[in-house]
């Protein structure tokens, strides 16, 4: 592929079809060869074996006709042996004797072979040759001829044959591999558009691959490799969107800080300089307290569990936040309502105070003036519950569920707030296998509180 | 100068009416933006600063509104959304100008001046009738040369007179553009007012039209 630069890990698929389709090339061919000099072979050991019998039958008759001139006979076989040199007429070797193994006649270079041995053929060697010895006897079993002859030329024969057939098989080759070559890139060239498509999309674009024109094969990797596409641009869009409020939330109170500055500067009147030096140090403390927010929320995103988990007795940390609170807040309208008993949960105390600070400032910071709030820790139906409630006028039914999102303030929200606070007990009860309930009372008020559902807290 | 402020947070408008107020424009703020459609639709404002986020309605429909009832307001968009994407959206709305948070108090005053300039039909910062010369950046005003000190009150009237030069600018006019919400004050506060600026840019500078309202003289 294209995309394949050197050194990349991972194997092309090209290459790895094009060595399997060239391999099993080779091996189809090399059986082939082998094949065909195997069946060459034996035919050129039977033709070899009839011209063997052929000429011993020959000399058998010869010798009845001339039993009384053998020496003649000698002397012409040889003559006629000798007139003839061409390369698939080896010289035929012979000896002709008697049934008790007497040796009659035999020609120049024959093989010293036994001519009392059994009728038929048979392997030797020969002046370090193979040779193809056949034995007969004639009918009356008076005379024995042997003839003999070297198998190196039928091989060679045999070998001839299986090279031409070989040999066109070899010379198209590479044509063949060409071929199988533009095969292998043809087949994989949608693979290649679709790499070549995926390079050259910009960062931004997390659009879905089009899966129409690609083959079957890719399909499955396609609609994964969409479904992957889709989660990260949800992911990167609430990225984005955090980005965005968080950039929001913060350049709100810079511009309290900076328009306030600006008017203490070119006030006359001291009464308004004193109000907007006051409203500074405002803009400036909500800005830190956005940024701790933020901040802490950060921190708490990438944690897959409690870095510090322990048993943390809630009451005991109600009890705690109730007499800080009481020094800041209102203390009059904030009430505790917490059992005797002690109410043990695994997990971290500072986070669980994060929470019910955050559960107690919204119920402060959302409610008119002089609602009750009420801090609770109890068990219920063998949950543990810990939350605030307050009897003020509630939150408009259709916000309920965006209460937790990051940044969303309710739509009548004057009061100033990050936003973030309900994230980030969200987040905290999360982290503590808890899940963050808020409700609408039926009473009239608001509820938020975190459920560890059927806890028999710890032992 | 009566200016319609639409903003959700508390202390931001808190900082911006004081700073527009410094610049002797009258204020009113609302919070969200049903109210602006509310009194965008009862008012009359030299200006508009509206803020694109807001809560029951969003500027940008506030804005779209306002438009398409033909009204030509000057609207300048201050708003944290600072992506072009975002200004385009605004000014193609029907914006005038648009403003990014954090912004500089100075800068946006002098902004509302030319657009309030511009709507008025004149190109030149400074505003001129019968040797009297007023001018909006450095709030001086002279009088053949010569400076005039005005209350805030007496320039803030004589601003809207010279913007509407060819205009009679009725008493209940004149209120609406001195005064914001809250600020009514007695019935015969603008005759007071007209009193003292004739005192001291001549007796017939302004001309009283008899059951209709002032305008400036133009037989000069």
């Amino acid at each position: 592929m294209p995309g394949t630069a050197p050194g990349m890990s991972g194997q092309s698929l090209r290459w790895r079809l094009l060595r399997a389709v060239f391999a099993t090339a080779f091996l189809v061919w090399g059986l082939i060869a082998i094949l065909s000099y195997g069946q060459a072979r034996h035919e050129a050991e039977e033709l070899m074996d009839g011209h063997l019998a052929q000429s011993a039958r020959l000399l058998l008759a010869l010798i009845r006709d001339n039993e009384s001139h053998l020496a003649d006979l000698a002397t012409r076989l040889a003559l006629a042996r000798s007139s003839e040199d061409r390369p698939y007429e080896s010289p035929l070797e012979f000896q002709i004797g008697r049934a008790d193994g007497s040796l009659l006649l035999r020609s120049e270079y024959a093989p010293a072979s036994s001519l009392a041995a059994a009728p038929g053929y048979e392997n030797i060697a020969h002046h370090g040759h193979p040779w193809r010895v056949l034995t007969i006897a004639a009918p009356s079993d008076d005379y024995r001829v042997q003839v003999a002859q070297s198998i190196d030329l039928r091989d060679r024969a045999a070998l001839e044959v299986a090279s031409k057939t070989v040999l066109p098989i070899a010379l198209i080759s590479p044509l063949l591999l060409l071929l199988i070559y533009f095969s292998v890139r043809r087949g994989l060239k949608p693979l290649d558009d679709l790499a070549a498509d995926v390079a050259a999309r910009s960062p931004e674009n997390l659009k879905p691959l089009a899966r129409r024109t690609a083959p079957r094969e890719v399909q499955p990797l396609l609609a994964a490799l969409n479904r992957l596409l889709a989660r990260l641009a949800d992911a990167l869009d609430k990225e984005r969107r955090f980005t965005a409020d968080a950039a929001h939330e913060l350049r709100t109170p810079l511009a309290v800080v900076k328009v306030q500055a600006q008017v203490a500067q070119l006030s006359r009147n001291p009464d308004d300089r004193q109000h907007a030096l006051q409203q500074i140090v405002c803009g400036a403390d909500r800005a830190a307290r956005v940024l701790e927010q933020l901040l802490r929320l950060a921190r708490l995103d990438p944690l897959a569990e409690l870095p510090s988990a322990g048993k943390v007795d809630l009451g005991e940390l109600a009890r705690r936040l109730l007499v800080e609170t009481a020094v800041t807040a209102d203390a009059g309208s904030v009430h505790l309502q917490a059992s005797a008993t002690p109410l043990l949960v695994r997990g971290d105390g500072e986070l669980l105070e994060i929470v019910l600070r955050n559960l107690l400032d919204n119920a402060l910071r959302y409610t008119p003036p002089g609602t009750q709030v009420t801090l609770f820790v109890q068990r219920r139906n063998g949950d543990i519950l810990l939350g605030v409630a307050d009897d003020g006028p509630g939150v408009a039914p259709e916000e309920l569920s965006r209460l937790a999102e990051r940044f969303y303030r309710g739509r009548d929200a004057h009061a100033e707030g990050s936003g973030l606070g309900l994230a980030i007990v969200q987040r905290i009860a999360e982290l503590h296998a808890a899940c963050l309930e808020v409700e609408n009372l039926s009473g009239g008020g608001f509820e938020a509180r975190l459920r560890w559902v059927g806890s028999a807290g710890v032992p | 100068m009566r200016i319609l402020l639409v903003e959700d947070d508390v202390m931001l408008g808190d900082g911006i009416r004081a700073g527009l107020k410094l610049a002797d424009y009258a204020v009113d703020w609302v919070h969200d933006g049903e109210a602006a459609r509310l009194a965008l639709l009862d008012h009359a404002y030299q200006a508009c600063v509206l803020d694109l986020g807001l809560p029951k309605r969003d500027g940008l429909s506030v804005l779209k509104e306002l438009r398409q009832r033909g009204n030509p307001l000057p609207i300048l968009i201050l708003t944290a959304r600072d992506s072009s994407a975002d200004k385009i959206a605004g000014l193609d709305a029907g914006a005038d100008d648009y403003l990014t948070k954090p912004f500089d108090l100075l800068e946006l005053q002098a902004r509302l001046r030319a657009l309030i300039r511009r709507a008025g039909g004149t190109s030149t910062p400074i505003l001129e009738h019968a040797g009297v010369m007023l001018d909006p950046a450095s709030k001086r005003v002279t009088r053949d040369g010569q400076p005039v000190p005005l209350s805030a009150r007496e320039y803030a009237l004589l601003h809207d007179l010279l913007s509407h030069k060819q205009h009679i600018r009725s008493r209940s006019q004149l209120e609406e553009s001195l005064y914001a919400w809250g600020e009514e004050t007695g019935s015969n506060t603008v005759e007071v007012y007209i009193h003292q600026l004739r005192k001291k840019l001549g007796a017939d500078f302004i001309r009283t039209v008899r059951g209709l309202g002032y305008r400036l003289d133009d037989t000069r």
